[in-house]
């Protein structure tokens, strides 16, 4: 099964339209990965075949592992996750109003400045949402 | 790490039973990463594990074991080798209905090594259902690839079946010992 087939043509081409303007208007910005909550891409931005859902893959896990982590601690839901190391970040954040959930993965660069990339990453994924509801 | 601690992984394909398993044995409410599955072709069921599953028991000799469960699809291959790192042994569950049932032993058999970096045990679900692939089938192909491992027949729901699984792990584990003491 295809991912358009899976997840529908319309709201894949919308949800790539999404992410091109993202990563287009926010700085530091170097890949992105809109993933299903069981680890399917759904579309991707500046990825290399196979490294998408690979990337898929693990953003689902870790997602699933913080979800795990904030309801053994009682904060109920996790809506994002941050790595961040000299060289980068990445952000993994929760479309949890999405049909099916998902989220979405994002690599930026040390040009990025968190504010304003989690800023941006969630409207993002509100634009996103929206897509996969209608 | 306690010398009575151990830490064991539970794998095998989507749907084989692994948080089933886990969460059969734990004695805490295990700790479960399902999220919603999008691949009903692959297997019919609204949920699959994406993390990990974890668990944890202690046994009446006073060893504790932590149960760990991966996810069961090959995308998720990373966190088998996450998860089998450190693992004392390894729990291959297999669903004898599945049509490619032998080649899912094979694969996950491989993944953990083969029997040789560390033990492994193999539990057959489902092998009484109409169509299914016998127990001996299991064993044969693991033969014809050179290995004898442990096989039983287990109902995953059944606290007694896994048990049997998770006993049988640590006395493999014991006699390896053993041997490496006597050598």
């Amino acid at each position: 099964m295809t991912t358009s087939q899976r997840f529908g043509r319309v709201a894949t081409g919308v949800a790539q339209k999404h992410l091109d303007a993202f990563a287009q208007t926010t700085p530091g910005v170097v890949s992105a990965v809109l993933l299903s909550a069981d680890g399917f891409e759904v579309a991707s931005l500046q990825v290399g075949k196979g490294g998408a859902a690979r990337l898929a893959a693990m953003g689902s896990s870790l997602s699933a592992i913080g979800s795990a982590i904030a309801k053994e601690a009682g904060i109920v839901e996790c809506n994002r996750m941050i790595i961040e190391s000299d060289s980068g970040t990445i952000v993994i954040m929760t479309i949890a109003e999405a049909r099916p959930p998902m989220s979405l993965a994002v690599i930026a660069s040390d040009a990025s400045m968190l504010g304003q990339l989690l800023w941006a990453a969630k409207n993002c994924c509100n634009a996103i949402a929206r897509a996969f509801r209608e | 790490m306690s010398e009575t601690e151990f830490k064991i992984v539970f794998t095998g394909p989507m749907g084989a039973g692994k948080t089933t398993a886990i969460g059969a044995i734990s004695d805490e409410p295990p700790v479960s990463t399902d999220v919603t599955n999008t691949d009903r072709a692959a297997f019919d069921k609204a949920q699959t594990t994406a993390g990990l599953d974890y668990g944890r028991i202690a046994l009446d000799d006073g060893v504790s074991v932590r149960l760990y469960g991966t996810p069961g699809q090959l995308r998720f291959r990373f966190m088998w080798d996450i998860l089998g790192h450190n693992a004392a042994g390894v729990i291959v569950l297999i669903d004898a209905s599945q049509r490619d049932a032998l080649v899912q032993l094979d694969a996950f058999v491989d993944a953990f090594g083969g029997g040789k970096r560390m033990p492994i045990v193999v539990g057959i679900g489902r092998s009484g259902e109409p169509g299914a692939l016998s127990l001996d089938a299991f064993a044969q192909r693991l033969e014809s690839h050179g290995m004898t491992l442990p096989v039983f027949g287990v109902d995953v729901r059944r606290r007694d079946d896994v048990l049997l699984l998770v006993d049988t792990l640590l006395c493999l584990l014991e006699l390896g010992d053993s041997g490496r003491r006597s050598a």
